[in-house]
């Protein structure tokens, strides 16, 4: 279970103070595929950086399956982040001159996986996301973007994390490619039961997710579940 | 894969920057180390030229030039007060004389004619010596007609009458046939140099004439290549007293001290016991003026050597700080995906490592080449005012001189030789040092990388979108 509790996220700009995230308050739980939508500057990637532990709240709670991460140091923080949560970017953000392979097995060196298991478990995950072979010894930047958003979804995947936090993954791409990603998250939730929060512009594909955040000027508008007929 | 072999791949991500940042880097650390063996080869040559210097005291008489052999020499009346002062264990004196070989053109020297060879200082050897009498090598002579040397000139000889006939010019001799003169005897026996007796095709027993007397050769030493030794006949001091009709006078005197310890209060209370008629010096003085040269040219290598490790630094600082503020997403996205600070500042150390070590390698061939010469221009660049005059220096064989004209003492000579006797040579030792300071610089270098990687936070990859 996420629950997140009257978190604020405000930072200093000049003289003054930007509120991002303004007294928000939900729960998700596990195997939950949500999205959160909102305009530009409503505080979606602020609220994912909190709940993905990049950033402690300025106020409030966030609490996953009973340990409150708001209040880590962040010694624990780096540790939390690297076994229960999985991060997707909008940009892929993969690092260029290793492989699909050894993106893959990135989180899982910092985890402390073994060097056999962290190769046999990211080929795994490639092969599941749909990336084989010879692929999977190709560096990014001879992959098409769909190609690196699944390397980047099985490097998300590869600490088998709690939670997966998608920030705009679908923004790079076309919309099959777009609606294949999307389908992949939805699977992995379901087959995986992990939470995944997806943030997106698309309300189309909101409407498909299991439940529905709306941000506007860092406060939540709406908040609920989204009819199964809808996803 | 973990951070160290990322950190070496991460440094060929770029081949052209890589091959800049080698090729800059090589080039201080080869400076680094060109003047680290320059700093360390002098350095090695002072504490050598200090340790052969002895402990002897040089006397001379006061303002006595072997080229004029003005009329103020010290006799040996004089020097017998100095036998007995505290610490003093042995005295050599000397009486040095100029012979001109018999039909040769008879040069002044710097200008002084009414010192030059007397008829009777004439002598039936020939010098080993032989002289450029086409270029500088007249510059020390005079003669009347010109400046241009005569063709009929042949290089004066030394004639030097010692009560120690095994050292000459501080330097043991070696006999290679014969037996050693008796210095405190007045005979008319004679050492002469190997290269005195092969250009005269003299051996023991063969004779010839000095101040129109027979002498006869008893021995003959070993010179080497050593010029201020071969132009030289030895002969007793009371036979060299005798044959020049200077009786009880001496021309230079060497005290030998108990101790290094004792030369400094030694030199004094020989300086005073002899007043203003004689010019006392210890060797360990003129060994230090000597080596004067050499002093600058080790603080110029010392602090060559800083400001080439402290651009070396300032370079892979500048560097690590580009790539990391160019990686600042990437730094933000491995801690946003369970990097530590420390792995990722292992990350970046072990690429400026990689770079270093490429650069030492480069560098050190660079150094090991550049190590000879560099040492070798600041050398004799340094050391050029101090012994260009000196005729018993290295290239005395273009200055075309004779024998020991430097004053200051027999010891002289031979320590000026000493200075352009340098050979640097870069070991394994300066090879280990290169590597270890490459590694230093590049671990201080990261040290800002390290600053700026600790204060990348990973949210910020989350704005960067």
């Amino acid at each position: 279970m996420l629950e997140v509790k009257s978190v604020s996220k405000s930072f200093k700009s000049g003289d003054g103070t930007v509120s991002a995230v303004n007294n928000i308050s939900f729960k998700i739980k596990p195997g939950v595929f949500a999205s959160i939508i909102g305009p530009s500057g409503s505080g979606k990637s602020t609220l994912i950086s909190l709940l993905g532990a990049l950033d402690r709240p300025s106020n409030g709670t966030i609490t996953v399956e009973g340990q409150e991460i708001s209040s880590l140091n962040d010694h624990d923080l780096i540790s939390y982040r690297a076994k229960n949560v999985g991060l997707i970017f909008q940009a892929y953000n993969l690092i260029p001159n290793l492989t699909a392979l050894e993106n893959v097995m990135l989180p899982m060196e910092f985890a402390k996986v073994s060097k056999d298991d962290r190769e046999k478990r990211a080929k795994e995950l490639l092969d599941k996301v749909g990336l084989a072979g010879d692929k999977q010894l190709r560096k990014p930047g001879k992959l098409s973007g769909g190609e690196q958003q699944r390397v980047a979804i099985a490097r998300a995947l590869s600490n088998n994390p709690k939670i997966i936090l998608a920030d705009e993954p679908t923004g790079n791409l076309d919309s099959v490619n777009g609606q294949n990603i999307f389908n992949l998250l939805h699977d992995l939730s379901k087959s995986q039961k992990t939470t995944v929060i997806v943030v997106t512009h698309d309300i189309g594909l909101a409407g498909k997710t299991d439940m529905q955040l709306s941000l506007k000027d860092g406060k939540l508008t709406t908040k609920g579940n989204v009819p199964k007929n809808n996803r | 894969m973990n951070a160290l072999s990322r950190g070496i791949r991460n440094a060929f991500r770029n081949q052209i920057r890589t091959i800049a940042v080698v090729g800059i880097l090589s080039l201080s650390i080869g400076l680094s180390l060109a003047m680290l063996v320059a700093h360390k080869t002098v350095n090695q040559k002072i504490a050598s030229i200090k340790a052969n210097a002895g402990n002897s005291i040089t006397i001379s008489p006061a303002g006595f030039s072997n080229f004029s052999q003005v009329n103020n020499a010290l006799t040996v009346s004089q020097l017998s007060q100095v036998s007995t002062l505290p610490h003093i264990t042995a005295l050599s004196e000397t009486l040095t004389d100029r012979l001109t070989t018999i039909g040769s053109a008879q040069p002044s020297f710097f200008g002084d004619r009414s010192s030059s060879a007397s008829s009777n200082n004439l002598t039936s050897l020939t010098s080993p010596i032989t002289i450029n009498t086409s270029g500088r090598g007249g510059r020390f002579f005079a003669f009347g007609g010109g400046s241009n040397i005569a063709t009929n000139f042949t290089p004066p000889i030394s004639i030097v009458g010692t009560n120690d006939p095994y050292v000459l010019n501080s330097q043991n001799l070696t006999l290679s046939s014969g037996s050693f003169i008796n210095g405190s005897k007045d005979t008319n026996q004679a050492m002469v140099s190997t290269d005195m007796a092969s250009k005269n095709n003299l051996k023991v027993g063969s004779t010839f004439t000095a101040y129109s007397q027979t002498l006869t050769v008893t021995g003959i030493y070993t010179s080497g290549s050593n010029q201020s030794l071969s132009n030289n006949i030895i002969v007793a001091l009371l036979t060299e007293q005798r044959l020049s009709g200077q009786s009880g006078v001496v021309t230079g005197a060497t005290a030998t001290v108990d101790s290094l310890n004792n030369l400094s209060s030694a030199t004094s209370a020989v300086q005073k016991a002899l007043g203003s008629s004689a010019d006392v010096t210890s060797s360990q003085t003129i060994a230090n003026n000597t080596i004067a040269p050499l002093n600058n040219v080790s603080s110029v290598s010392l602090y060559s050597l800083i400001g080439a490790v402290v651009a070396g630094a300032i370079i892979i600082l500048m560097i690590m700080v580009m790539i990391t503020r160019e990686r600042r997403r990437e730094i933000g996205v491995l801690k946003a995906i369970g990097a530590s600070n420390l792995k990722v500042v292992t990350q970046f150390i072990s690429e400026a490592v990689t770079f270093a070590v490429l650069a030492a390698v480069v560098g050190i061939i660079i150094g090991v080449a550049a190590a000879s010469p560099i040492t070798n221009t600041l050398v004799n660049n340094s050391s050029t005012s101090s012994t260009r005059f000196n005729p018993s220096s290295s290239n005395q064989q273009s200055s075309g001189a004779g024998p020991v004209f430097a004053r200051g003492g027999r010891g002289f000579g031979r320590i000026s030789n000493d200075i352009s006797n340098i050979h640097a040579v870069a070991g394994l030792s300066i090879i280990g040092y290169g590597l270890g300071a490459a590694i230093i610089i590049a671990v201080a270098g990261s040290s800002a990388a390290a600053f700026f990687i600790a204060k990348v936070r990973p949210a910020e990859v989350m704005r960067m979108e």
